[in-house]
């Protein structure tokens, strides 16, 4: 099930993710206005620069979407405890970001991820 | 013939400086070159601003960059655009008053970005004219530095040619990013970024510069050696440094074709670069101003300013890049036609 939420108060939010975007141009995909959270589960892991991504299988009332969704750079995510191994395939997993400027692009600029377990990496 | 010594010479540079400064500071107008400083609840940043009067009306730069500028009487107002570190524009407007050889205000923030953006106040001083070169005085860069906060404008509308508008209209933020593909953003790019941290390791007749992002290496040579017959423009050019001072003076160029700043501005296959470097008196900031020399693409040079703290105890972590999953993303939403069919804008060189 896809859960779609609009936070309001996203100061905070924004400010965790300064650094994960700072070497191309966010604004080029992404939309500052409206993050949204979806939960799924992970299928595919992809943890090199300049991006990580994570490819998640999101079961809605239509089937499956399979989201792309974007992580900062591994160079600056292991240094805040974020690495490879935080997050397997399998994994069921909350996300928070940034949607896409075309919101039918199933594309997400991740701030944070909560894993089942309650870890919450950002 | 005169033999000057050098204190004399000295004392004359800094008469003349005082002279030609307060000739500038006995104007009633505020057209000129003022050093304009914001501050607030944010790390402060400055800059150059010069002020003209034309037939059309006043005209203004920041760092090389187009402004608004409004005045009327004693009151002034700039429109200074910039982009936030995710590449969202928007605006700086001061307003404020000018009484002769100071001007000060407040400033708002106009446009959406992606992190709220304060506003503070401003002030611009009248700037003296730059000193006569000093005798060579090294000191010790090598180090570890990270970069701080503030201090650049990230202005981002520059003085574009004709030729470099026409290129750059044309250009698609992400899809003709170097970088999300793993090729080097180039030097004039890289130098200015934050969020990674540098090394600078010192030889007699060089220092290296070792960037964490891309992991890049660039040396910059003491001396005026030449680089080799056919040797290609590249990322990270050609360096050749000298000291003003206690001021390294970098001049670098053969660096390759490429683009200034993410949102996509060229620079030339060719371009040079200038970089000037102090240290703080305590030797723990080390300060930069940057700018790129490309008449081709710019009316006027854009500057760019970076500052590092000294942080002996940071670790480089390596940077590997794979653009596996740009691809990947392209081939999912059936943009690889687009993307290839647009190779060729992509070869600067």
């Amino acid at each position: 099930m896809i859960r779609l939420l609009t936070i309001s108060a996203v100061g905070l939010a924004f400010a965790l993710t300064q650094s994960s975007h700072a070497h191309h141009s966010f604004a080029a995909e992404f939309t500052a206005d409206d993050p949204m959270t979806i939960e799924g589960v992970v299928t595919e892991i992809w943890f090199r620069n300049p991006h990580a991504r994570y490819y998640i299988d999101v079961t809605t009332d239509g089937g499956v979407e399979h989201w792309d969704t974007r992580a900062g750079s591994p160079s600056l995510m292991t240094r805040r405890g974020w690495t490879k191994n935080s997050i397997k395939v399998g994994d069921h997993v909350t996300l928070f970001g940034h949607r896409a400027s075309d919101s039918s692009r199933k594309l997400l600029s991740i701030i944070w991820v909560e894993l089942d377990d309650g870890t919450r990496l950002e | 013939m005169m033999v000057l010594t050098a204190r004399f010479r000295r004392g004359l540079a800094i008469l003349a400086t005082i002279v030609m400064s307060g000739a500038a500071q006995a104007d009633d107008s505020p057209e000129g070159t003022w050093w304009l400083e914001l501050t607030g609840d944010f790390a402060p940043f400055y800059g150059e601003m010069s002020l003209r009067q034309t037939d059309t009306g006043w005209q203004g730069h920041v760092e090389g960059g187009p402004i608004g500028v409004s005045v009327d009487g004693e009151n002034v107002r700039f429109t200074i655009d910039t982009r936030d570190l995710q590449g969202f524009m928007f605006d700086r407007v001061l307003t404020g008053s000018f009484d002769g050889e100071k001007m000060s205000g407040t400033f708002e923030i106009e446009g959406s970005t992606y992190a709220e953006q304060p506003g503070g106040s401003w002030t611009a001083m009248r700037k003296p004219p730059d000193p006569p070169p000093q005798p060579p005085a090294p000191v010790d860069l090598s180090g570890i530095w990270k970069p701080a906060p503030g201090v650049d404008f990230r202005k981002y509308t520059m003085d574009l040619t004709p030729k470099a508008q026409a290129w750059f209209d044309g250009y698609l933020m992400h899809y003709d990013q170097p970088n999300i593909r793993c090729v080097s953003p180039g030097i004039v790019a890289m130098v200015a970024w934050g969020f990674y941290p540098m090394e600078i390791l010192s030889a007699p007749d060089r220092l290296t510069f070792i960037y964490e992002v891309e992991s890049e290496v660039r040396r910059v040579f003491l001396d005026d050696r030449q680089p080799p017959e056919f040797y290609p423009t590249s990322s990270m050019g050609w360096s050749n440094a000298s000291w003003d001072g206690s001021t390294l003076v970098v001049e670098t160029r053969l660096i390759e074709g490429n683009v200034r700043d993410f949102r996509g501005e060229p620079v030339s296959d060719g371009a040079r670069m200038r970089e000037r470097y102090s240290l703080s008196e305590d030797g723990q900031t080390l300060s930069a101003v940057i700018t790129l020399l490309d008449p081709d693409n710019y009316n006027v040079p854009p500057v760019r300013r970076r500052q590092w703290q000294k942080s002996p105890d940071t670790v480089f972590y390596p940077y590997e890049c794979d653009p596996d999953s740009f691809y990947r993303q392209m081939y999912n939403e059936d943009k690889l036609d687009m993307y290839f069919e647009r190779s060729k804008r992509r070869q600067m060189n």
